[in-house]
């Protein structure tokens, strides 16, 4: 149990760093749906279970979400389109 | 292990702003912010965590248990929603930035204009940076 702790807490890090590393926006967008869930996780761990459902709710699945509307809305609109 | 959080915390503000720093997309640069975001989490949360404590839920433990701060928990709780806010208006002007630059990549970003004449006509503007690039 001591130990779980300071597992989560660097697989936080190493997750966080993959968000960053991950350069290419589609792929990162898993790398964020992942770093959702891992904060998650950590919260519960840290005994805040109410946070933990919001970041699940909204680090893991609202945010993506928004990240993969905005890439579509860039991806459907070529750039010499103007408006 | 006392100081494992705000290590943790520290290096996900610092490759953060990395990221923000090299980024090439807008769109990975709002994630990079992102990761900045979370370390405050952890930050915070780490801040109020005692060892052997409950979670601040008295339901079925008596009054005087030992538990977390849950000051730290409602500020994490506000800083995610503020966080997420924050996501979805930087994505909707990195759209509108698009349609008005043509481009998600900072570099190529022309500064804006009075009066709005690089969005309403921008054939001769960019003629004009390109000779002003040139000469």
């Amino acid at each position: 149990m001591t130990l779980i702790l300071p597992l989560l807490f660097l697989l936080t890090a190493v997750s966080g760093t993959a968000v960053v590393l991950v350069r290419d926006p589609a792929r990162q967008i898993f790398a964020i749906a992942v770093n959702g869930l891992v904060l998650a996780i950590l919260f519960d761990a840290l005994q805040a279970p109410d946070v933990a459902l919001s970041e699940l709710a909204v680090g893991a699945a609202a945010v993506p979400l928004l990240f993969l509307v905005a890439l579509m809305a860039v991806r459907t609109r070529p750039p010499e389109e103007k408006s | 292990m006392s100081m494992l959080p705000y290590a943790v915390a520290a290096w996900l503000f610092g490759i953060g702003l990395y990221g923000i720093a090299t980024s090439r997309n807008f769109i990975h640069l709002v994630g990079c912010l992102g990761v900045c975001q979370s370390a405050t989490y952890v930050l915070l949360l780490g801040l109020g965590y005692r060892w052997g404590s409950i979670a601040p839920i008295f339901y079925d433990h008596p009054p005087g248990t030992p538990a977390v701060d849950p000051v730290m928990q409602a500020l994490v709780l506000t800083d995610i929603v503020v966080g997420a806010t924050l996501t979805a208006l930087l994505l909707v002007l990195t759209i509108q930035a698009y349609k008005r630059g043509g481009s998600l990549d900072p570099e190529k970003l022309r500064p804006m204009r009075a009066g709005g004449k690089s969005g309403r006509d921008p054939g001769p503007s960019r003629v004009s940076d390109a000779e002003r690039s040139v000469s």
